[in-house]
């Protein structure tokens, strides 16, 4: 049998998903990145191998997420794709149909409409994080509830309050207003969704004709009190996807089968890249006043790639590379 | 030895540079430019300069930072007009002001005023007035701002052809004065990326955002290869005339390009913090979504922005444009 890979590295969780020929999902893995992407890739190649059985041969891997220049060197990619590009394959593959998908990552969110199968318009938020996954954990984290019951506790919630949206830091000194007046908590964390619904709806969403059948996706999904949010807004039925939360690695995986269609073989390197020992370093180069921070990666004391050069002379050195940024 | 009159390499540098070339010049004047856009430029205009500014101001500052030791003089004309009823940026007129007061030991500033919204023979009266900085002679000053009006319709024209404002200027430098082709940059999609001049053509600021579409084999076009007459035209659509020259150029731009069966999106480049770039973005976008569903994507730019955002904002606008092609 043959599966094809998708890794989504994000600024919060590590993603990989094996789909088969027929592009069904087979396995899925969320981890936390926690700072280190590469650990991390490492990490669920190694789940994913104890996972299959021997008989199964990748066939191509695709890599998408912020971190996805990083993954592809050290994995050996067939596509490397943005990660709004990978949403809307999955989506569109795993719920045909789909006219508009709202994704709320760890650190971004984004909107993608989709007419008759292909993206019509999409948006992503600007340079302010506000109302985003980390936004969410920072604050069960202050109020010492696990993330996962958030959701919950926000749905038995009757009269949520108001709180300020536009901005994280403003949000939490509302909310701690709000805290200190005596509401109670389920009341402030489904008052904290609708602004983070509202706020989602003004900046990313502005200006965007959003029909059924409206999906959500990225690790926020979980967040049901999210979910509900969005539906009293919208006026609309929002479908949670089964895989919601690995949605890019499913899009990465189906774009890195299309490829591999296309050039008859994979670049990946093989599960043995799990147990390799990766080096990262970085070093400013001064020979001009540009300073580039150039990142160096080391396979087991060779240098397998460069980036981050504006002139390209430092990432062409190593030779068979192309410049990836 | 010939005086020398430095250029920052920013701002109206990519609207205005062979006016001011042609006329200094013919007046046996050295024109020394700033270097090309850096890291070390850019942080220390942000350095110097005032916080409310635009990226485009901050570097601007950085700019005259360079050309310090380079120049006995730098030219730095306080533009309030360059048309009649109509304004640059108040940003611009207060341009020589900022400057003198935030970085100090300067060499001498130019800063004639040019304020042709009453009367467009204002240009040559201030022109006249930086001639008799050097010389006394009226005649060998019309002369010069004469050689300065016929560079920079060639310029224009080179433009129009089809070549970006800071590549017209380069061939200039070279010698080619005018040609009858247009510069070839085969392409599968044609992009129209609408913003101001010292926004997009600086490679640094706009993270090389035309390079990168070229890249992605898109041919690129610009305001700048239209005529006056066409922006004008097309802006006089809106309901109400508009008195910002450069914001008239965007707006007149976008309604052309949107028009236009042979372009394929159109990506709006503004500055954060920009008062009228935020006007005009909103007014292209609901025109745009009124009349026809091309795909339009809106960059903001300012010294904090991350390239790896803007990749991902252009690869995607560059696949969606592509995965509708194939749907077709």
């Amino acid at each position: 049998m043959r599966g094809y890979l998708g890794v989504d590295v994000g600024s919060v969780s590590t993603n990989v998903v094996l789909i088969d020929e027929q592009e069904r999902v087979l396995e899925t893995l969320y981890i936390r990145t926690q700072g280190q992407p590469v650990k991390a890739i490492q990490k669920g190649l190694e789940f994913i191998r104890d996972k299959i059985s021997t008989d199964v041969e990748i066939g191509g891997l695709g890599t998408t997420g912020s971190g996805r220049h990083l993954s592809s060197v050290i994995l050996g990619a067939d596509s490397v794709k943005n990660e709004i590009t990978a949403h809307a394959v999955a989506a569109s593959k795993l719920v045909p149909g789909v006219q508009t998908v709202l994704e709320i990552g760890g650190q971004d969110s984004k909107i993608i409409i989709l007419r008759n199968g292909v993206v019509a318009d999409f948006a992503m938020n600007t340079v302010c994080a506000a109302g985003t996954g980390s936004f969410l954990d920072q604050q069960a984290a202050r109020l010492n509830l696990p993330i996962e019951e958030f959701g919950p506790t926000a749905l038995k919630s009757t009269t949520p309050v108001r709180i300020a949206g536009r901005c994280s830091v403003f949000a939490e000194s509302d909310m701690i207003h709000k805290q200190q007046m005596g509401h109670n908590l389920s009341d402030i964390l489904a008052g904290l969704c609708e602004a983070m619904v509202r706020n989602y709806l003004n900046n990313v969403g502005k200006g965007k004709e959003i029909l059924g059948p409206v999906i959500f996706q990225g690790g926020v999904a979980a967040n049901v009190g999210i979910k509900r949010a969005f539906e009293k807004s919208l006026g609309l039925e929002v479908i949670i996807p089964e895989h919601f939360n690995v949605m890019g690695a499913v899009g990465a995986a189906v774009l890195a089968k299309e490829e591999v269609t296309k050039t008859g073989t994979t670049k990946f390197k093989g599960f043995k890249v799990a147990d390799a020992d990766f080096k990262a370093a970085s070093f400013e180069c001064s020979d001009c006043p540009n300073l580039c921070e150039v990142i160096e990666m080391s396979e087991a004391e060779k240098i397998i790639a460069r980036w981050n050069d504006k002139c390209g002379k430092w990432s062409n050195a190593v030779a068979h590379r192309k410049k990836i940024s | 030895m010939p005086v020398k009159i430095g250029v920052p390499r920013a701002l109206l540098y990519y609207n205005y540079f062979p006016l001011w070339n042609g006329f200094f010049r013919e007046l046996g004047c050295d024109v020394v430019i700033s270097g090309k856009t850096s890291k070390a430029i850019l942080d220390k205009g942000v350095k110097m300069s005032v916080d409310e500014a635009c990226l485009p101001v901050k570097l601007f500052f950085g700019h005259v930072v360079d050309l310090r030791e380079k120049a006995d003089y730098i030219f730095m004309p306080r533009m309030v007009s360059v048309e009649r009823k109509s304004y640059i940026c108040p940003k611009f007129l207060g341009l020589p002001d900022m400057v003198r007061y935030n970085i100090p030991d300067l060499p001498n500033i130019i800063d004639v005023t040019v304020n042709m919204s009453r009367n467009e023979k204002n240009l040559i009266k201030s022109f006249t007035e930086v001639g008799r900085l050097f010389t006394g002679n009226y005649l060998g000053i019309r002369k010069a701002f004469q050689k300065g009006l016929q560079e920079q319709e060639r310029f224009e024209r080179l433009n129009q052809l089809g070549f970006l404002p800071h590549e017209s200027i380069e061939q200039m430098e070279k010698g080619l004065i005018s040609q009858n082709y247009s510069p070839s940059h085969p392409g599968k999609l044609t992009i129209a990326v609408v913003g101001h001049g010292y926004n997009i053509y600086d490679a640094y600021i706009s993270m090389n955002l035309i390079n990168k579409l070229r890249d992605m084999s898109a041919r690129v076009v610009t305001p700048d290869m239209l005529t006056n007459d066409i922006i004008q035209d097309r802006s006089d659509e809106l309901p109400k005339k508009l008195f910002w020259s450069m914001g008239k150029q965007m707006i007149g731009s976008a309604f052309h390009y949107m028009r236009s069966q042979s372009i394929d999106g159109i990506i709006h480049v503004a500055s954060f913090g920009c008062g009228p770039d935020s006007f005009t973005q909103e007014l292209i976008e609901r025109y745009l979504r009124r009349s026809r569903n091309m795909p339009f994507l809106n960059l903001t730019i300012d010294e904090h922005t991350g390239e790896a955002g803007v990749i991902t904002r252009l690869e995607a606008f560059i696949d969606m444009i592509q995965w509708r092609r194939a749907a077709q």
